[in-house]
């Protein structure tokens, strides 16, 4: 069972805090997202392994669009 | 020879009254996961306070003039109290005849709105019909069609501007009903258990050809986190009757009235070592506006509505020193705070909701400016945020301004009635302008960077000569803005403010001239 976490609003991606492949518990930030020149971490919900990455650095992402996945 | 007899009729039908719609439908209500009518009054109100309304209204059949069996009204009606302070609650009984309007019994709706008029007296409506515009059935039964006309509306308009409504949505509700609950100043949903439509699934596939389930039609995941038409999204029916009893408690009976102040624990000299820090001074990070709104009101006190709606702005009840106050404040976690078409249709209608019942307002102001590009022009953003600025303006309750960090552009000015007192403090963080120095300096000084030898030095140049400028400190010389305050000092004034807002109040009470909508 797999959790993808998307982009709570329209932005670009600031920095990727996170390799595929990683452990994270709750609260760690995977990544930036920057919007209205506010960069707006964006942290795990749940603990577990990413497995995969869906966006790069500098992407422009729309709301709604996923991120990447926890498994 | 006494009435004897009349008294003993008189229990017996108001007996057969709380049988509902038998036990068969009863049944099926619960199965359902929602309680009955009877439970929801029960549930809501302080025990044994309900005092019933026309429970003597149903369907009675008759043989040989004695009365054989009944079907009571499907909507119970009645005042009862909430924390001590009388109400008038309705609610349609879905296990008569699914609560639809061709099978109620007199104007017992209308009537208790009126009640609430004249009597002036918070409203509570709890839905679960299919509306009021009937059936088809009803053209069969009448032999003629109507032109329609929305029962009592005049009242459920006027009810607005002068008690508390609140609309909860506790099953499958669509037009009239739709229209009740969302015409309030406060309206919720049960997750899963309630949908809200103007028309549900058999009449959308037939009208525009969807083929949708009623959850995905208008579940609280459409209206509650999406479409803003209901307020909050709730658990469960206990959990709407906790948020209904604790939005009121915010609130005065009527406008007549000044909001219900309550005893309060918290030392209103309270310093929080965390507002020192709280803001980061790295210009681009962004921070938990809730968390800083929790640690400067009383605690435990803040009461958000809609938090899934116009998310830029958190808006919300809270109390200082016991006494109640609206909170506004900008949420830098979504568009950096910017705020969109539906965050400023959230603050026009909260302004109006403070303005209207005299609950003094505090603004928590982290403004970058109106939402910007396609989406947000497509939205109408301007129309909307121009709404709200009129809302500001339009409001005569007390207000102060708490700057936590930007003052920009239009939405930014919108931070209070900048003609009038326009009451604020402002942090150390406090930083604004027309417009941010990162994206103007370019336009403002392109001849002399582009005619520079080296045009971005030159640039970088310019940006740090401006960011020196940039102080709060040297608008505070200026007398640009009042007062710069230590962040922990923030609860103490604000509770210094409420003291002063209130001693006002007294001299405001009544309607106000501007109406509410819904």
């Amino acid at each position: 069972m797999s959790t993808t976490i998307k982009s709570p609003s329209v932005g670009s991606i600031a920095a990727i805090l996170v390799e595929n492949g990683a452990s994270v518990s709750p609260g760690d930030e995977l990544l930036v997202l920057e919007v209205m020149k506010m960069q707006i971490p964006i942290v795990a919900p749940l603990a577990g392994q990413i497995t995969a990455i869906r966006v790069e650095v500098q992407a422009l992402v729309q709301e709604g669009d996923v991120l990447l996945t926890i498994g | 020879m006494s009435w004897q007899p009349e008294i003993d009729e008189l229990k017996s039908r108001l007996e057969l009254a709380r049988q509902m719609g038998g036990e068969e439908n009863v049944a099926r209500q619960l199965a359902n996961g929602k309680r009955t009518v009877r439970g929801r009054v029960d549930g809501l109100l302080d025990p044994g306070s309900f005092h019933e309304i026309g429970a003597l209204a149903g369907k009675g059949v008759y043989e040989a003039g004695k009365l054989v069996s009944f079907t009571p009204s499907n909507f119970v009606l009645g005042t009862g109290c909430i924390d001590g302070r009388r109400v008038v609650v309705g609610g349609d009984d879905f296990t008569v005849r699914g609560a639809a309007a061709d099978a109620s019994v007199g104007n017992k709706a209308g009537y208790g709105e009126l009640l609430a008029r004249e009597m002036r007296l918070p409203m509570i409506r709890l839905v679960d019909g299919t509306g009021g515009g009937g059936s088809v059935k009803t053209l069969e039964k009448m032999q003629y069609s109507y032109v329609p006309a929305n029962p009592s509306w005049d009242v459920v308009v006027s009810l607005l501007t002068e008690v508390p409504v609140v609309g909860a949505c506790l099953g499958s509700v669509a037009g009239l009903g739709a229209v009740r609950v969302v015409t309030s100043h406060f309206s919720l949903m049960v997750k899963g258990t309630s949908q809200l439509f103007v028309a549900g699934p058999p009449v959308v596939e037939r009208g525009v050809g969807e083929k949708v389930t009623k959850e995905e039609l208008g579940g609280s995941a459409i209206h509650a986190r999406g479409s803003g038409a209901v307020d909050n999204e709730v658990e469960s029916e206990d959990e709407a009757f906790d948020q209904i009893r604790r939005f009121l408690s915010f609130l005065p009976s009527n406008v007549w009235q000044a909001p219900p102040r309550r005893e309060s624990q918290d030392d209103p000299n309270r310093r929080n070592e965390e507002l020192l820090s709280i803001i980061p001074r790295d210009r681009r990070r962004a921070y938990d506006v809730r968390r800083l709104i929790g640690m400067i009101v009383d605690i435990d006190s803040f009461f958000e509505i809609g938090r899934y709606y116009g998310q830029p702005l958190v808006i919300g009840l809270a109390r200082l020193k016991g006494h109640p106050v609206g909170v506004i404040a900008n949420d830098p976690m979504h568009y950096g705070g910017g705020l969109n078409a539906a965050g400023s249709q959230k603050m026009e209608r909260f302004i109006d909701l403070c303005d209207t019942f005299h609950v003094p307002v505090v603004n928590f102001v982290d403004q970058p400016g109106f939402l910007i590009g396609t989406a947000a022009e497509r939205a109408g953003t301007i129309r909307y945020g121009a709404r709200a600025l009129a809302a500001v303006y339009q409001a005569t309750v007390p207000w102060v301004s708490i700057i936590l960090r930007r003052v920009y552009g239009v939405a930014g000015a919108g931070h209070g009635n900048a003609q009038a007192l326009n009451l604020r403090y402002a942090w150390p963080s406090g930083d604004w302008g027309s417009l941010p120095i990162e994206g103007g300096v370019q336009a403002a000084y392109r001849r002399e960077i582009e005619s520079s030898p080296d045009p971005d030095r030159r640039r970088r140049e310019i940006e740090e000569m401006l960011n020196e400028l940039r102080s709060p400190f040297r608008t505070a010389e200026a007398f640009g803005v009042e007062e710069i305050i230590d962040p922990r000092e923030t609860r103490r004034l604000l509770c210094e403010w409420v003291d002063s807002a209130y001693g006002l109040i007294g001299s405001q009470l009544g309607p106000k001239r501007r109406g509410c909508r819904p």
